[in-house]
């Protein structure tokens, strides 16, 4: 049997010195060249989960990350993380923020400079090489992040959120943009999000998460046809079922967090 | 009328009242006129070239031995924590004293001369240079330094590519704060127990009730912080281009 592109096995998560259980057995698989979402209310310890698989943060308990069947639980060149506000380097040009993973690998200077030069060109900003990240508007600040993460070529990309703090239109545009980044490159991709309509467009399978403690409550395959972006997938049948599916997974979460008496969680499509 | 004139006109206005009421007691701030001349006479009769050269020597010296102290001390106490725990208490309280108390024990141990000026301004620059750097580069955002840890950079990549750059605007005000203190302590040196310099000029001039000359030594002294100031500003635009947007209220 061929191993997954990337394996998180028995996932268990505490904060030092808290007693409570941010995550609970968590166990997920992504293929090689698969998309991925993981889903849920605030507070489901989605972004916890994929800080653990980067390496920003040590698992609080058990749990096992795997690479290609590859024990990899530090950061390391094969995982590249996009964060949901960009985290470009403001003392840096676009060029500079998307040369800077292979700055850190000690990659010589002539070749990162046209590696990353190519995947600017990739997403479309050849022209604001030279601009520094104030210049540049949020969905062109993502799409140097998104250049910095592939210019590295990591087997897996790992997104927070990466559209959340954009204004609709333009996500909109970079989630088929992303499709298509995607298709182009074959890369491994484990998506976290908190809106249906995101998960279901991008994904091949989503995650449904629960809270308190954050586990994993459901998995759901996404038949819609790839490529996504040439027909209107959104508009489909399909679509409009499985929106009614997450939702009545997620509402029934958030209810029965409500009548528990707990603190109420936001969620926001 | 724009901001140029009005601040030109402001200038003459007050330039004229002080001359006006300075001349009813010189003795107290004296006036625009005779301080001008007080410059030529101090000049002429060469007092004031040395003075101000062996100051200048004293305070060059002393700040850049604090600079090469206070920074890196204050970057490695930011990133190493041993060091920051161990070393902590002493800075806070040799930050909180006054330094120019010093300067009597200082007299003991290495005279009134040079060396004076050097270890007074060292003293009194190196500590804020020391916190203001570490606060600063321990105030570097968290989210930079994940995107580095993410790329599994060195702690040393950390340091120089994250934490170096992120604290520019600190480091200067480290700078900014430093000079200032540099050059008060090099002047109460001086008028307290050197034999020689701009200090031990003013307070000379002062006891033969020379208010025009004592006043052009004020105005130097001024003008020098100003001029510091405004150097070291010149300087952070040129080194961190990035921050122009900051100087005009983008963020």
């Amino acid at each position: 049997m061929i191993d997954p592109m990337l394996k998180v096995e028995g996932l268990s998560h505490r904060f030092p010195g808290s007693e409570d259980l941010v995550l609970d057995d968590v166990s997920l698989e992504v293929p090689n060249g698969g998309f991925v979402s993981l889903i849920g209310p605030s507070g489901c310890g989605k972004t916890t989960l994929l800080r653990i698989v980067a390496g920003l943060l040590e698992p609080g308990g058990a749990g096992q990350v795997y690479v290609e069947g590859k024990l990899l639980l530090k950061p390391s060149p094969e995982k590249a993380m996009i964060f949901q506000h960009f985290n470009l380097l403001p003392w840096r040009t676009a060029l500079a923020n998307a040369a800077y993973g292979l700055e850190l690998q000690r990659v010589p200077k002539a070749e990162r400079r046209e590696r990353a030069l190519a995947k600017l060109k990739m997403v479309g900003l050849e022209a604001f090489v030279d601009h520094y990240p104030w210049q540049l508007s949020g969905g062109m600040q993502q799409r140097v992040g998104i250049a910095r993460a592939l210019a590295v070529e990591p087997k897996v990309l790992l997104m927070d959120e990466p559209f959340g703090s954009l204004d609709a239109l333009t996500r909109e545009y970079l989630q088929t943009e992303l499709q298509k980044l995607c298709e182009e490159t074959r890369v491994t991709v484990l998506f976290v999000t908190h809106s249906i309509d995101e998960a279901i467009y991008l994904s091949d399978r989503v995650y449904v998460m629960g809270t308190h403690p954050g586990r994993i409550l459901e998995e759901i395959v996404v038949p819609l046809r790839r490529p996504r972006w040439t027909y209107n997938a959104r508009g489909q049948r399909e679509f409009g079922q499985l929106r009614d599916v997450l939702w009545g997974y997620l509402h029934h979460e958030l209810a029965a967090h409500v009548e528990a008496g707990s603190e109420p969680i936001g969620y926001q499509e | 009328m724009s901001p140029r004139w009005i601040r030109l006109a402001s200038i003459v206005v007050v330039l004229i009242a002080w001359e006006v009421v300075g001349r009813l007691n010189p003795l107290f701030t004296s006036y625009p006129t005779a301080i001008a001349r007080a410059a030529v006479d101090l000049v002429q009769d060469g007092r004031l070239q040395p003075a101000l050269l062996t100051t200048i020597q004293g305070l060059g010296a002393g700040y850049f031995l604090a600079i090469g102290i206070g920074v890196p001390l204050g970057f490695a106490m930011a990133r190493i924590r041993t060091l920051n725990i161990a070393l902590d208490p002493y800075v806070a309280a040799l930050y909180a004293t006054p330094r120019i108390t010093l300067i009597p024990l200082l007299v003991l141990m290495v005279g009134i001369g040079f060396q004076l000026r050097l270890v007074i301004v060292v003293l009194s620059a190196v500590f804020p240079v020391i916190i203001n750097v570490r606060d600063g580069a321990l105030e570097v955002d968290r989210n930079y330094i994940d995107v580095a840890t993410s790329f599994a950079a060195s702690r040393w990549q950390v340091l120089r590519t994250v934490v170096l750059p992120g604290s520019v605007p600190y480091l200067f005000v480290a700078l900014r704060i430093g000079a200032q203190r540099a050059i008060i302590g090099v002047i109460v040196a001086e008028m307290t127990s050197a034999l020689a310099g701009t200090g031990i000029l003013l307070l000379d001039l002062a006891q033969f009730f020379r208010t025009d000359a004592v006043m052009v030594i004020i105005l130097i002294i001024g003008f020098f912080s100003i001029l510091v100031t405004a150097g070291l500003r010149w300087i952070q635009l040129r080194v961190s281009p990035w921050l122009r947007s900051t100087s005009e209220g983008e963020r």
